[in-house]
């Protein structure tokens, strides 16, 4: 039992240009056959078949012209001819021309597409219902209370609301200021506030007082300074480089200005 | 001064051998606890390792044993604590020193100290001992 090539085309909701492009023909081929202008190419019926996944045999080679008031003779073409393009036939539901076809243009409509009914918001998960109960507890706040502003319980929330939720209140302890927690005692900086005093007594060129372990006492000017030793520069015009294992504190020249190696850091 | 740093400068005066040489020199030393015990901030080793390294360095083991309880660490926490409260900080250097003062700034290698006479920078490995003591948290 054969069955026209546009019954079946659209029994398979393809639309005209789709149909081309998977049987590899042009447009207006395939809209001549559906029209019935011509028969279907013999060279092109295994095409077709393949395109529409039917036999040869199911597909009638000169079709039926397609009955008056049906939906591929709805429209009665404009009068002034709508310019197409290579987008437009792409389009399921565009406009196409069929050359040769009395009128020259023809609106190819689909079924209506049937539109089920919505269904329900899914219920929210336990998870997000957890991990809200987590947030709503580390930003510190009330549950019953953040129940009666939000209007209804947390397990009221549908699964797109409570992943609204979770956005926001993650936002907003992100946000949040870090509360106070325990460190190990770890310092601002690891060395930055000692070379900051140094490169301070550099730059100002102060007489540093050294008093080191075995006893002696060692003045100079900065010439130099890394993580282990300072180098200073004595006053007859030497360096000599101490080891900072070697130093028990020194101090700049008194009555000099120091400068805040603190706010220096900062 | 920290028994970490007073193993630095032990190892310093013996003609700076290094960690590697100790251990090879101390086998029934736990493997990596002369390491640690000189670089940690806290308080590491046990009696057994410690007289151990006394008799390699040929000091008496209490005068290592008595530097666990004064560890970098509980000098940081009495740093931070004499910020905090605002009160002044007494150091005993090892060469008899004592520097008494509010805190100005303090890292890893030493800390300053606002004394009567002007600021006084400190190296923190030649504090012996310092008041107040801070007790450890709890946590």
């Amino acid at each position: 039992m054969s069955e026209n090539l546009w019954a079946l085309r659209e029994q398979k909701r393809l639309s005209v240009a789709t149909l081309a492009s998977r049987a590899g023909l042009p447009i207006g081929a395939i809209m001549e056959y559906e029209s019935g202008t011509r028969s279907i190419d013999p060279r092109h019926l295994s095409r077709l078949a393949r395109a529409l996944y039917v036999e040869e045999s199911e597909i009638r080679l000169r079709s039926d012209p397609r009955p008056a008031g049906s939906q591929l003779q709805k429209e009665e073409p404009p009068k002034e001819p709508a310019p197409t393009s290579a987008m437009d036939s792409s389009s399921p539901a565009s406009n196409t021309r069929a050359p040769g076809m009395p009128g020259g243009r023809q609106r190819i409509a689909r079924p209506p597409r049937v539109v089920s009914e919505p269904r329900p918001p899914a219920p929210a998960r336990p998870s997000q219902i957890a991990h809200l109960e987590d947030l709503i507890q580390r930003l510190g706040k009330d549950r019953a209370a953040f129940e009666a502003e939000l209007g209804r319980p947390l397990e009221e929330l549908n699964r797109l609301e409570a992943s609204t939720l979770l956005v926001k209140l993650q936002t907003e302890l992100r946000n949040a200021p870090t509360p106070d927690r325990h460190r190990a005692y770890l310092p601002e900086a690891v060395d930055q506030y000692e070379l900051n005093y140094l490169m301070a007594a550099k730059d100002h060129g102060s007489v540093l007082h050294f008093t080191l372990f075995d006893g002696s006492r060692v003045e100079g000017l900065v010439a130099g300074f890394g993580p282990y030793n300072i180098t200073v520069r004595l006053s007859d015009g030497s360096e000599l480089t101490l080891n900072k294992l070697a130093i028990a504190s020194y101090r700049w020249r008194p009555g000099t200005q120091i400068p805040d190696a603190q706010e220096q850091v900062r | 001064m920290s028994l970490g740093d007073q193993l630095r400068l032990l190892r310093a005066r013996k003609g700076g051998v290094t960690p590697a040489e100790i251990e090879t020199a101390l086998p029934d030393l736990p493997k990596g606890l002369y390491r640690l015990a000189e670089q940690r901030y806290r308080a590491v080793g046990d009696d057994n390792s410690i007289q151990m390294l006394a008799d390699y360095f040929g000091v008496p083991f209490e005068d290592l044993r008595w530097r666990l309880d004064w560890s970098r660490k509980a000098l940081s926490r009495a740093f931070v604590h004499a910020i905090d409260a605002k009160l002044p900080i007494t150091l005993h250097l090892s060469n008899g020193e004592v520097v008494s003062g509010e805190v100005k700034w303090w890292d890893l290698g030493a800390a300053e100290i606002a004394t009567a006479n002007g600021g006084v920078v400190v190296q923190r490995h030649a504090v012996e001992r310092w008041e107040p003591r801070t007790p450890e948290p709890e946590d």
